[in-house]
């Protein structure tokens, strides 16, 4: 299965969800995934394209155009494509179904993201910061807008 | 209720016990130790502590892994009477041996209660020092010199264990000085 078939058999199952499609390489293609239907397609994604690795969730900030995007890292044990799959939502309310059911693993990256980035992940089984104090909950600090840095470190120094 | 309790303890313990009794005199250990801090004798104390400063082996960051190897065979800090323990309880020395997050600063002030006085701080590595690579991060304690009385820091990213002795070295001459902060002279 190459990166050519993945992206047309995407689109083909989900033509209203999938957005800006790309095939950067042989190895990585790239789509965007309307945020209610994040969860519904990385069923697809295992159960009909073998995309059964996980790799990663992160969370990305953009503040000027008042949105945040998830972005998932797939990978698969069958065949070399890694997709980069990602989801917009608004800034205000960032809040996206759990990928939990389909990839266990996603566990402890949706509580990462969430307590770096407060993106609520709907239905997750056990949303709690994962490295965080639970007293730094709120303050989100990998946000661009983050202004709790210590500005008082190593005054002999200076 | 309270308020007249609380009077009379204050009462009671505000004398001198001294003075409360003529030609008896009456005492504490803290009184003793007052006194001996005046004397020569102090001097025979320090020289016992100042060789014996075991060591708590708590290892915070990559400079605990240094740490472990100082109190290992090769360096043999035992020379010097520097042993490592296990437990907080029977430490002398606290070296706080990396960065320290603010999910982990409850524990290290839990650790340094724990441990009998006379109790000394020994700061290892950049990160402990000034936050090093975790400088100005959202998750460190920074300026940790605020929070615990250290005696001495040892620079390096991670220290070499004959830079940690020689911390050990200075603070002896610190404790054999009187200079030292975790006695109250």
């Amino acid at each position: 299965m190459d990166a050519r078939t993945i992206i047309e058999s995407l689109t083909g199952k989900f033509p209203e969800i999938i957005s800006e499609t790309e095939i950067e390489s042989e190895i990585r293609v790239r789509a965007h995934t309307d945020r209610a239907m994040a969860k519904e397609v990385c069923q697809y994604l295992k159960d009909s394209l073998q995309f059964g690795h996980l790799c990663s969730i992160c969370g990305v900030d953009y503040p000027k155009r008042n949105e945040m995007e998830v972005v998932y890292h797939i990978a698969s044990y069958d065949h070399p494509v890694v997709l980069t799959l990602k989801a917009v939502l608004s800034r205000d309310s960032p809040e996206i179904e759990s990928v939990v059911p389909v990839y266990w693993n996603a566990n402890w990256y949706e509580r990462e993201t969430y307590e770096l980035y407060g993106i609520v992940f709907k239905n997750h089984p056990d949303l709690r910061p994962l490295l965080l104090p639970e007293e730094m909950l709120g303050e989100w600090p990998l946000r661009k807008d983050y202004e709790g840095f210590p500005n008082k470190t190593a005054r002999n120094l200076v | 209720m309270g308020e007249i309790k609380s009077k009379k303890t204050s009462g009671t313990t505000g004398e001198d016990p001294i003075d409360a009794v003529p030609g008896v005199i009456t005492t504490t250990s803290g009184a003793i130790s007052n006194f001996l801090k005046k004397t020569k004798a102090q001097d025979l104390i320090n020289w016992g502590r100042k060789n014996s400063l075991w060591f708590m082996t708590q290892p915070m960051g990559c400079c605990g892994v240094e740490m472990i190897a100082m109190g290992c065979a090769h360096y043999d800090t035992d020379r010097f009477g520097i042993i490592p323990r296990n437990s907080p309880r029977q430490a002398d020395v606290m070296l706080i041996s990396g960065y320290v997050t603010k999910k982990y600063l409850p524990a290290l002030k839990r650790l340094w209660d724990q441990m009998p006085a006379p109790k000394w701080v020994l700061c290892l590595g950049d990160c402990s020092i000034s936050g090093g690579p975790f400088y100005e991060s959202y998750s460190t304690v920074q300026n940790i010199d605020e929070i615990f009385p250290i005696d001495v820091f040892v620079p390096g990213c991670p220290p070499r264990p004959e830079a940690m002795l020689q911390g050990f070295v200075e603070l002896q001459e610190k404790i054999k000085a009187k200079k030292d902060l975790g006695t109250e002279y």
